[in-house]
């Protein structure tokens, strides 16, 4: 029970992971920055509860906060590129984090035994569910109340005005401005929401794994969040969960069996994917067929 | 129709009967194992760069396991004999989660003892954390799971739980000694100088808190500004870390290499410390020979003691010493060294580990008197992690290993190693 | 006055190798420009292709013996031909406006390159055969490594051979009108898919000589090498002007001089943010690189 109940903790960090570069890509921009984020929630919270012995809740709190303020000011910068450069330019903003976080040490001493991040070597013992004796089923609770939540959010957003607004932005800025709408605002929006998700993923990573350093936070991790709603498609959140679920539940856990063959399917698989449901696996078409079935099955139930 | 179905029949039938008298020819090993059997999950880096690690702890893990199979098994509490079994051997590619995914796996969905894992000092660390870190301390709700591993080399790792064990060569007194030894073969030399890859934490604290110190201990000279002397414990603070910044640094993936060997070859030391993983190693080394760059002594990281390393750059790292914890010296180390090619991987330092914890597996479990039923699992764990943790000493591939109760770590013999004329010749045996 | 000298020569030698050896960042950064340009997308998988080019080289040249010489060559053409599969299974069913779902794929051909070279290597490093690894010249107080030069020889050459190709011959015409426009390209009857998979061929040719000399610099080829390889040539890219082959090879040469002058005086902890650094700063101050055109609407 407990591997699953593992299994369903990381499918929620890597949803949430997912879902906050999924709001950027509703207004078009594709950003490796999200990895970056994750690593300033995850040092922020860990720091909090491990040093300054903080309750989790605060912690995660704090570090949505800053996280969010941070994707705020590099927003500015940031998102006067577009396309192509936007990707380069989150990327350096990412690897610029992993090489502060590569280089901080903040070493106390508590009980007899130094604690916190130290530099290359990392920041381990981040035990607080331990600790305070959480079970795994406490932990997994409290991980997808955040994933709910976030995903009931976005899913609201996305039916109500803002999100055609965000969407408009997408399809193309220029018509977008031109009907009033305030690009500029919309993308940083986009942008702080997405850095105060990421953040959230990120203190709940931390003491997931308990351990961080900077091997965890490169560009792979900022690929594999756009990774998850670009594979799931953008035309709702769903998408974003169900491609977490096929990457970290199916081509990570599931394939276990296959032994030194796993990875190699796991690009294979990636490019399948791509070339088989261009717009996703769980694209508008699918929530269309999904809805067809129920509705065929309900109305067989009812005559 | 009939014709055809009999001649299927009769097929089938020959498979059948093939398959029966295989498996009576089987039989004396799979008869006791039909009860019971002492059950062991293992797991490390089978995908990735550290792919080889993984490959190579499996394949000694696997054929040490079998020996003691074919040896008689090991002795329960109740007397009767039980094969043990590896349930499987996973792919943690090196990944923190992955490594607790299967830690987690193997807890709480398998009837495996221990854990025998993983590649990768870092991912250790992560999955050391998850677990109980005192034993019967019923507010810590951390995984209560024996672990036993081969690879996971950086310093002081596994007193972050008290679940937690090591088989893995005690760096200070291995690099103490080397250069003690260096001191007295070479009084010609003086000055040194050297390199460590700072992105892998094993080989950066390594060179600086144990390497360097114990090169300098022995009166060796550290090109320009001098070190000063950390004492006798390893820590890991700012100021002694600091105190070696001197030391040129690169990163593993690292392509070009000119600036620190030329640097290097300024300071022009009589022995030069290259303390990193032969991907860099090589390239470093490499840079060196280019540069002209030839000191009278060449000493290395002890995860470099490898065949890898010899692939990557046989002739730019001849001459190159290196303590390690394995080498075919013994009769045991040698038998094991050919049956683990066989099955096809390399014993190094890190594998020949995997070996000897199998036989660290069988030492434990009779002490422990575990029953090995599937109803005592969580019983049989916890039996074999206080055995385990009271064995203060077991026979190892080149000599007895020792192990501090407290902490988990291990004390095991070593040799030094060289490259000489492309292979790896034993050049001191200090045991 | 001897110190300044002597720091004077310590770092123009640094600078001087670092440019050298930037030769490879640009050719890397030259396919990213090409198949930018051809196709407005990014292939991801482009540098672990030309690594693989290396390593099939790498292969033949082991089993069969062959000529050091011969070495670039087989690097080219099986990057060459690596860079056409990559064009087959990740771009050319794709829908062509649809430019995430390409990027996704071609990421995935990074994950299952990189993999393969895992499993056919172990992971292990292996020793590359370098020519001129001997030659050494020493010229006043500084020393000049023979094999850098010849590898910044090849890169100045086959970069030469792709201009020509690509301004004085049809091909390159093409490739051009594709680029442009590709719409008008369609309608005066060229082939769309077959411009773009000879400009994923070409650009894979330019890959396997930057696979093969990187490989040849180092001495050896391992896994670990790619990812940093793809980030140094997306850098390049984006710093030179995307689209822009002259901007590639600068930026390239550029990259890897800064980058050793940041090496000599403030060490591998900082080496690789000052020149991420210096991606923002072109970023805000020169956001279409030092020869990219300004991006208009179409």
């Amino acid at each position: 029970m407990d591997y699953f109940l593992n299994l369903v903790n990381t499918i929620g960090i890597h949803t949430l992971l997912g879902l906050s570069a999924y709001i950027l890509l509703l207004t078009g921009q594709l950003s490796l920055a999200q990895a970056g984020f994750f690593a300033v929630g995850a040092y922020t919270a860990a720091v909090l509860t491990v040093i300054l012995g903080w309750g989790i809740l605060p912690a995660i709190g704090l570090a949505m906060l800053i996280t969010g303020l941070l994707a705020f000011l590099v927003g500015f910068p940031a998102l006067r590129v577009r396309g192509l450069m936007l990707v380069v330019a989150t990327l350096a903003f990412g690897e610029f984090v992993r090489m502060f976080f590569y280089n901080f040490r903040w070493r106390v001493t508590q009980e007899g035994v130094e604690v916190g991040p130290d530099g290359t070597m990392g920041f381990s013992e981040i035990r607080y569910f331990a600790e305070h004796g959480w079970t795994s089923w406490e932990v997994t609770s409290l991980i997808w109340v955040f994933v709910i939540l976030v995903m009931a959010i976005i899913w609201w957003a996305d039916q109500t005005r803002s999100g055609a607004v965000l969407r408009a932005v997408g399809e193309d800025e220029l018509a977008a401005g031109t009907v009033g709408i305030d690009v500029t605002v919309v993308k940083m929006a986009a942008m702080t929401a997405g850095g105060v998700i990421a953040g959230l993923a990120g203190s709940l990573y931390a003491h997931q794994i308990t351990m961080l350093d900077h091997h965890a936070f490169t560009v792979l991790l900022a690929t594999f969040a756009i990774a998850y709603p670009i594979l799931g498609g953008v035309s709702n959140v769903f998408g974003t969960l169900v491609a977490v679920i096929f990457i970290q539940g199916l081509l990570v856990e599931g394939l276990r069996f296959l032994g030194d063959w796993r990875m190699l399917l796991f690009g294979a698989l990636i490019i399948v994917v791509m070339n088989v449901k261009p717009r996703g696996l769980f694209d508008s078409q699918t929530l269309r067929w999904i809805k067809s079935v129920l509705r065929l099955h309900l109305s067989r139930r009812i005559s | 129709m009939i014709r055809r179905g009999t001649e299927k029949m009769k097929r089938v039938t020959r498979l059948v009967s093939t398959v029966v008298l295989a498996a009576t020819v089987a039989m004396p090993l799979a008869a006791s194992a039909a009860d019971r059997s002492v059950k062991v999950l293992g797991w490390g880096a089978k995908s990735g760069p550290l792919k080889s690690f993984g490959v190579n702890s499996e394949a000694a893990l696997r054929s040490a396991i079998a020996q003691i199979n074919a040896a008689g098994g090991v002795k329960l509490g109740d007397g009767s004999s039980a094969p043990l079994e590896v349930i499987s051997y996973e792919d943690s590619a090196c990944k923190k989660d992955q490594n607790i995914a299967i830690l987690r796996k193997t807890t709480s969905t398998t009837d495996a003892i221990v854990g025998m894992g993983a590649t990768c000092s870092g991912s250790c660390q992560a999955m050391f954390g998850v677990l109980q870190k005192k034993v019967g301390d019923s507010s810590d709700s951390g995984v209560q799971m024996p672990i036993l591993s081969d690879t996971c080399i950086r310093p002081g790792l596994a007193k972050i739980s008290e679940w937690a064990f090591r088989n893995v060569p005690n760096e200070v007194a291995m690099y103490d000694k080397l250069f003690a030894w260096l001191r007295s073969e070479n009084p010609d030399v003086k000055t040194f100088s050297g390199g460590t890859e700072t992105d892998q934490g094993h080989s950066f604290i390594t060179h600086t808190a144990i390497i360097v110190q114990a090169a300098v201990r022995h009166g060796f000279e550290w090109v320009g500004p001098s070190v000063p002397e950390l004492g006798p414990k390893v820590k890991q603070g700012m100021k002694e870390l600091q105190a070696a910044a001197k030391t040129q640094h690169w990163l593993m993936g690292d392509t070009n290499y000119s600036v620190q060997a030329r640097k290097i070859k300024k300071q022009n030391p009589d022995m030069i410390l290259v303390s990193s993983h032969p991907f860099s190693a090589c390239g470093f080394l490499k840079e060196m020979k280019r540069q002209k760059v030839k000191p009278k002594l060449l000493v290395g990281l002890t995860s470099s003691a490898s065949q890898e390393t010899l692939n990557g750059c046989m002739s730019a790292a001849e001459g190159l010493i290196i303590p390690t914890g394995f080498a075919p010296i013994t009769p045991e180390a040698v038998s094991a060294n050919e049956i683990v090619s066989e099955a096809g991987g390399f014993l190094d330092l890190h594998s020949a580990a995997a070996w000897e914890n199998a036989y660290l597996v069988k030492a434990a479990v009779e002490k422990a008197g575990i029953s090995a039923n599937s109803d005592t699992v969580a019983e049989d764990r916890r039996k074999f992690r206080d055995a385990l943790a009271s064995i203060s000493e077991s026979a190892g591939l080149i000599g007895p290993v020792t192990r501090d109760g407290a902490t988990g770590e291990a004390s095991k013999p070593y040799v030094y190693v060289q490259v000489v004329n492309g292979e790896w010749k034993v050049i001191h045996d200090p045991r | 006055m001897d110190d300044f000298w002597f720091e004077f020569v310590e770092v123009t030698q640094s600078i001087g190798d670092g440019v050298l050896f930037g030769s490879t960042y640009a050719l890397i950064g030259i396919g990213f420009t090409l198949i930018f340009g051809a196709m407005g997308k990014l292939n991801v998988a482009y540098a672990a292709a030309a690594m693989a080019g290396a390593y099939s080289s790498l292969a033949i040249y082991i089993l069969f013996d062959a000529p050091l010489v011969v070495i670039f060559i087989v690097s080219a053409i099986c990057a060459a031909i690596l860079g056409y599969l990559v064009y087959l299974t990740c771009f050319r069913f794709i829908p062509v406006h649809n430019h995430l779902a390409a990027l996704m794929a071609s990421v995935g051909g990074l994950f299952f390159i990189d993999e393969v070279i895992v499993h056919a290597t172990r992971g292990s490093p292996l020793a590359f055969p370098s020519m001129f690894s001997e030659a050494y010249f020493e010229v006043g107080p500084y020393g000049i490594r023979g094999d850098l030069l010849f590898v910044f020889f090849i890169g100045l050459i086959s970069t030469g051979v792709l201009l020509y190709v690509l301004f004085r011959t049809r091909l390159g015409l093409a490739t051009r009108a594709v680029a442009q426009q590709d719409v008008a390209a369609r309608l005066c009857g060229m082939s769309i898919h077959l411009t773009n998979s000879t400009t994923f061929a070409v650009a894979g040719l330019l890959g396997g000589i930057a696979g093969a000399m990187t490989a040849a610099a180092v001495g050896i080829l391992s896994p670990v090498m790619i990812l940093p390889l793809t980030i140094k040539g997306l850098i390049v890219t984006v710093i030179g002007g995307l689209g822009s082959i002259p901007g590639a090879i600068i930026a390239g040469l550029f990259v890897g001089g800064f980058e050793n002058v940041v090496m000599y005086f403030r060490g591998i902890d900082e080496r690789d943010m000052y020149v991420v650094a210096l991606l923002f700063i072109f970023l805000v101050f020169r956001p279409n690189g030092l020869f990219g055109k300004t991006i208009t609407r179409d």
